[in-house]
């Protein structure tokens, strides 16, 4: 009854009393604290808990553990550390490509120097040039998790923090906490950025510096912020469309020449990330080729998305130039991000900026180029946020979502972590219940439960065939790549008929 | 309530699998393989590995137990050759058999709270004891499940069966012999309360010879079904020698926080004294305790202390707090001289290792609650006892792991608790004695102190002495700072539980 009450309808429904919470150890712990009237205590409880749960994670192997001779986006990130400290800055995006060349945009190079530099003064070894490719150590590794585990706690923590206070402004202080540990214990994040060794909760968490900046009609303060984003993976892209929309629709209906202002802040904190780089047009177009590596293809490995599901049938490789898929794919992602972008437009609501974030990030991810299996981590971030808001939903899309990531775990030997912390986020918030109407969603949501555990069971147990190595992935494959566009056309649907209720409403 | 309990426990275990495992893995993983592959009569005698089994019988036939469906699982962690035999299954089958058996401690718990009246007292007791860090730091052992056995045994004497407490607390000595040092509260007890027809009455003219014979015969069968067959191969001598090596010196390579531990640092100080004021010192021994090898300590200026003071001492403090079981056999004394049979063994013992601190703590959280003057002791002896468990951690790595937990078990416990007295509004109204102010004041510094410390070892001394000097330093400050702690919180224990009532 509380999903129907949540699913059904836009957060004017949001406006909620306790008994919306779903029946669940989140909940009895809340109740408890609340009883103790300890609350004041409950979000420092949350985030140590939280930090246990990603140090805990982060005692398992990274990715590329013990794996000579390239390693893996561990050692990538190691050696940008040992790169930025000993090239000279007009050299970062030149040095050796083939050993793990920097390809992400400067910000990270920046932070990876401060990494690098505070490293070298614990153990010079660590970032010694070239002679410390692949250099693995308990120390290192030690010193390489913590650094994510600070950044994670500097920049997302606290902005999930006030996100939560201004979206949950009217509601009851259980709900706010409720959503701080949802949020905080989102597994996909955790076993990425812990887990496999990645710094995407930067550039998440930046993203949602920026959104909150927007809820406080901060926006000049928000473009700054997203510019960051941007600066420090190019993967915040697939957030874009959503935001100009948003900041365009906000200008067009109150001060137009907002757009300049905007188009100025934008300039010039580019202007200055990039600043170092903008010597000669050579270097620029450099940078610009290794942040979007075109050369690589549709797709690496194999990924949940429309392309690569597609190939499994039609080998579009084969029959296409490159260029021409590039074109393609650049057409179909735009068609699938322009009804979400054209109604949060028409009508920049803040609250309609979160699912813009979805759809538009679902979108390039299921048709966009070049799309690695860990960018669903951007859909995540918005459906996320709106965990309460649409319980049944979000936390269905996250759960496809990491079982979506599977094959890469288990390639990073990630597999009991994997199981333990999306286990553990659905048993705190118990999100699979009985009672979901209509009675067609709730067996199409266990048929796909049934599936994914089909899906494990079989593969632990039966060996794949000679003739199909890969036949586990590419079922995880088909089968997420289904399950993401229903989701993108839910959200979609979601989006523009919580608009028209909204209007009817007025 | 009691379900989110275990699965949340079960959780938070699982993600440590990968975790750091003390010997004491292999240890238990030998004792697997001896078991199950070699006869009962090579099991005492078997020596391939240095980690001999040395646990009563019955902790062997566990082993046993458990190798049956570790047979099942990977056929290699049985071999006796396979020596620091460690692979994944090993790993996930040896710990998941410690969060299994842990829960014979959640249904002694459940069992020993059933008839409070405050459930929400007794859910946050029963919690706090259940996920005691120290359970969980000390890994890899089962003391989840011999304690689990253990509050068992208290419970039966909660509820009366007097009997069946002393049958299980004969099992359990027959698991593992460290339980010995509180076997003589429970002889008191059970001759006080269960062999008198008037329990605590003077007169002898009480005393049931019935039921004294019915309680020695239990107690000796369960003696004989575990050590009989072992006597009968004429191999008593060989598994006692196993179980109580006294070769082993008065303090570990780090010394338990004890009163031992103040004892030599008190030697180091004086030492120090002596040589500034040009004094004589026994020069051999001066070099002992820092270098921090497991052997026979010396001390250069106060007396040497042999296995048999400690045990006189030892047995001396016990006696103390039996005096007063002896007079009143109620269950409260009973708790509390089992308490301070568990202190004293553990400030005065021989060859303590930290972890018996959980002898001391277990038991007295389920008293936690019985006053203010409880908690506050209670508080003190927890977190002195648990960060003096930090050390057996000692890989950086596991840092924000250990110290996670303990902030979590700390501030759950303290606040879950702590309520419970402001609620009764006795404390909060009535002006406190000056001189109560002023203890707690101190004892609020001694606990801040903690944070200091634990910047000192682990970022200050990293730093200052990067070039690996005063290696010892961390450990000893450790170490004495806790110590000071325990023993406080063992004399202000002593106080309650003498005058109180």
């Amino acid at each position: 009854m509380d999903y129907q009450k949540t699913s059904e309808t836009s957060h004017k429904n949001i406006i909620s009393d306790e008994e919306s919470i779903i029946d669940s150890p989140a909940k009895r712990w809340l109740s408890w604290v609340n009883d103790l009237k300890i609350e004041s205590w409950s979000t420092i409880i949350t985030s140590i808990f939280a930090l246990y749960v990603r140090w805990a994670v982060g005692l398992n192997p990274y990715s590329g553990y013990n794996t000579p001779p390239m390693y893996g986006d561990y050692e990538a990130q190691r050696h940008w550390m040992e790169l930025t400290l000993h090239i000279p800055i007009n050299r970062w995006y030149y040095y050796d490509l083939d050993w793990w060349g920097l390809d992400y945009p400067p910000l990270t190079a920046y932070v990876s120097w401060i990494c690098g530099k505070i490293g070298s003064i614990l153990d010079p070894t660590w970032f010694a040039l070239d002679s410390s490719r692949g250099y693995e150590s308990d120390e290192s590794k030690l010193f390489m998790r913590s650094t994510v585990l600070i950044c994670d706690y500097l920049i997302y923590v606290p902005a999930v923090l006030v996100f939560v206070n201004w979206w949950f402004a009217g509601n009851s202080w259980k709900k706010r906490e409720l959503a701080v540990l949802l949020i905080l214990l989102q597994p996909a994040l955790i076993l990425i950025d812990h887990g496999h060794f990645q710094y995407n909760s930067v550039m998440l968490g930046l993203t949602l510096w920026a959104v909150n900046c927007f809820f406080y009609d901060h926006d000049v303060l928000g473009s700054i912020f997203f510019c960051l984003a941007l600066s420090f993976k190019q993967m915040a892209l697939y957030f874009a469309p959503a935001i100009f929309s948003y900041l365009l629709g906000k200008c067009i209906k109150n001060d137009i020449r907002g757009v300049m202002k905007l188009g100025i802040t934008v300039i010039v904190t580019f202007g200055i990330v990039f600043y170092p780089f903008l010597g000669s047009l050579e270097q620029i177009s450099q940078v610009i080729i290794r942040i979007f590596p075109l050369q690589r293809g549709l797709y690496e490995d194999k990924v949940a998305n429309i392309w690569c599901a597609i190939n499994v049938i039609i080998k579009l490789r084969e029959i296409f130039d490159i260029n021409l898929l590039a074109k393609i794919s650049l057409i179909t992602t735009l068609f699938a991000i322009l009804p979400s972008c054209i109604y949060l437009g028409s009508n920049p609501d803040k609250r309609y900026l979160i699912y813009g974030l979805a759809n538009s990030s679902l979108a390039f991810f299921l048709f966009s180029f070049q799309v690695h299996e860990k960018s669903i981590l951007l859909p995540a971030l918005p459906i996320c946020l709106l965990i309460l808001d649409d319980v049944f939903w979000c936390s269905w899309f996250i759960n496809v979502a990491i079982f979506s990531m599977f094959p890469l775990l288990k390639k990073d030997k990630l597999i009991l972590s994997y199981f333990i912390v999306w286990l553990m986020w659905n048993w705190i918030g118990s999100f699979i219940k009985k009672d979901t109407k209509p009675i067609i969603l709730k067996y199409l949501s266990w048929l796909s439960y049934f599936v994914m555990a089909l899906i494990h069971i079989l593969e632990f147990n039966i060996p794949p065939p000679k003739r199909y190595p890969d036949i586990y992935v590419v079922l995880n494959v088909i089968f997420s790549a289904v399950m993401f566009t229903i989701f993108l056309f839910y959200f979609n649907y979601q989006q523009i008929i919580s608009f028209i209720i909204k209007r009817k409403a007025e | 309530m009691y379900r989110d309990l275990i699965i949340f426990s079960a959780f938070i275990k699982l993600l440590l699998y990968p975790a750091y495992r003390s010997t004491d893995f292999e240890v238990h993983r030998n004792w697997l393989a001896i078991t199950h592959s070699l006869p009962l009569s090579e099991w005492y005698y078997e020596s391939r590995s240095e980690w001999t089994l040395d646990y009563p019988p019955f902790f062997a036939w566990f082993e046993w137990f458990l190798s049956q469906f570790a047979s099942l699982w990977d056929k290699n962690m049985l071999n006796v050759d396979n020596i620091n035999y460690a692979s994944d299954e090993t790993i996930y089958f040896q710990r998941t058999t410690v969060i299994i058996t842990e829960l014979v401690l959640l249904y002694a718990l459940k069992k020993f709270m059933m008839h409070s009246e405050n459930k929400n007292i007794s859910y946050i007791l029963v919690a706090s004891i259940f996920l005691n860090p120290g359970l969980l730091m000390v890994h890899f052992q089962y003391n989840g499940f011999l304690y689990g056995i253990f509050l068992l045994s208290l419970t039966y004497a909660k509820e009366g069966k007097d009997l069946l407490c002393g049958i299980v607390f004969a099992v359990l000595l027959n698991f593992k012999h460290i339980f010995l040092y509180l076997a003589p509260a429970y002889f008191v007890y059970l001759l006080r309360h269960y062999c008198f027809k008037d329990p605590g009455s003077q007169d002898f003219g009480n005393f049931l010879h019935s039921k004294f014979i019915i309680l020695g015969l239990s107690v000796i069968s369960i003696f004989s079904l575990s050590f009989g067959p072992f006597l009968y191969m004429g191999q008593l001598g060989q598994v006692f020698s196993r179980l109580f090596p006294f070769k082993r010196g008065l303090c570990h390579a780090y010394w338990a926080p004890n009163f031992w531990a103040l004892y030599s640092f008190m030697d180091r100080i004086l030492i120090i004294v002596f040589r500034q004021l040009g004094w004589g010192l026994n020069d051999t021994a001066t070099s002992s305790v820092t270098r921090g090898l497991v052997g026979d300590v010396s001390f250069a200026v106060l007396p040497q202390i042999s296995a048999k003071t400690t045990f006189i001492i030892t047995v001396v403090f016990q006696m103390a707090s039996l005096a007063k079981l002896w007079r009143y056999p109620n269950f409260k004394n009973f708790i509390g001289s089992t308490i301070l049979c568990g202190y004293s063994s553990f400030l005065f013992g021989w060859h303590v290792h930290e972890k018996a601190v959980l002898l001391i703590m277990i038991p007295f959280g389920l008293i936690a609650t019985e006053s203010l003057e409880h908690f506050r002791t209670f508080i003190i002896l927890s977190i002195s006892g648990l960060f003096s468990l930090f050390p057996l951690l000692f890989k950086a790595t596991e840092t924000i792991i250990k110290i996670s937990i303990f902030v979590l078990w700390i501030v759950l416990t303290c606040l879950g608790l702590s309520r419970t007295f402001s609620t009764k509004s006795e404390s909060r109204t009535t002006p406190k004695p000056v001189k109560s102010t002023f203890v707690y004041l101190l004892e609020n510094v001694y606990i801040i102190g903690f944070v200091i410390l634990q910047f000192f070892t682990g970022v200050v001394h990293q730093i200052a002495f990067s070039d690996g000097k005063y290696q010892f330093l961390p450990l000893l400050a450790t170490s004495v700072y806790c110590a000071i702690g325990i023993v406080y919180s063992w004399v202000r224990f002593t106080v309650i539980y003498f005058f109180e009532g």
